[in-house]
């Protein structure tokens, strides 16, 4: 299974990202899911988020979660980026595609890698209030 | 009497852990063959407002997460957070 794990402070290029994609002639589902901060958090509106991450750890447990992954189901690749410091609402701060022969597994292994990041994945969010 | 060996342990704070306690990182001795959780006793003792979080604290070393029981190194670097909250 190919990875490719992104941590970057620059805005998420959605256009590029799908332009680079590289699949091959067996794959029949790509799933693609964007994290977008909303406007509001604990019921106040704020203008952004501040992301915090413990890189080698995040990596790490990354690493993890896609070697689970590769156990249990049958991706043929899987790219994420995830912003790190200021991301302004209405941005897109996680992006993820997952390539397979069939949508079944795709979004399972989608679904399954948020859930995980959500529980293991050292980032932290610091919302900017007005 | 001859003291206990000492190790020197390397704690890092994140997320809000390093407002409450005002340092990202800190330095702290050890009786040699301490575990995690005595480590985290000792790092409660010193930061006290960290003890309210006690039972949520995530605690890892190196870039692994440990449970209590987990016996410590000499050099050993340990970081301490809040409940995770990608995406």
């Amino acid at each position: 299974m190919k990875t490719a794990l992104t941590l970057s402070p620059d805005p998420i290029d959605e256009a590029a990202l799908a332009k680079a994609r590289s699949i091959s002639d067996d794959m029949g589902a790509v799933v693609t899911f964007s994290g977008v901060v909303r406007g509001r958090e604990d019921e106040a509106a704020i203008t952004s988020i501040d992301y915090e991450s413990f890189d080698d750890m995040t990596k790490r447990q990354f690493e993890l979660i896609f070697t689970e992954i590769e156990q249990r189901l049958p991706i043929e690749s899987i790219r994420l980026v995830h912003r790190t410091g200021i991301v302004q609402v209405n941005e897109s701060s996680l992006w993820v595609e997952v390539v397979a022969a069939h949508r079944a597994e795709a979004f399972d292994a989608c679904q399954y890698l948020i859930d995980q990041m959500k529980l293991r994945v050292p980032i932290w969010k610091k919302p900017i209030v007005t | 009497m001859q003291s206990k060996p000492h190790m020197k342990l390397n704690v890092r704070f994140w997320s809000y852990f390093a407002d409450v306690t005002g340092c990202r990182e800190t330095a702290i001795e050890a009786e040699a063959g301490s575990t995690l959780g005595q480590l985290h006793d000792l790092v409660c003792k010193q930061f006290p407002k960290l003890a309210d979080a006690r039972k949520s604290t995530l605690k890892v070393v190196g870039v692994d997460y440990q449970d209590d029981d987990f016996v410590l190194s000499d050099r050993d670097e340990v970081s301490l957070f809040p409940p995770v909250q990608g995406g």
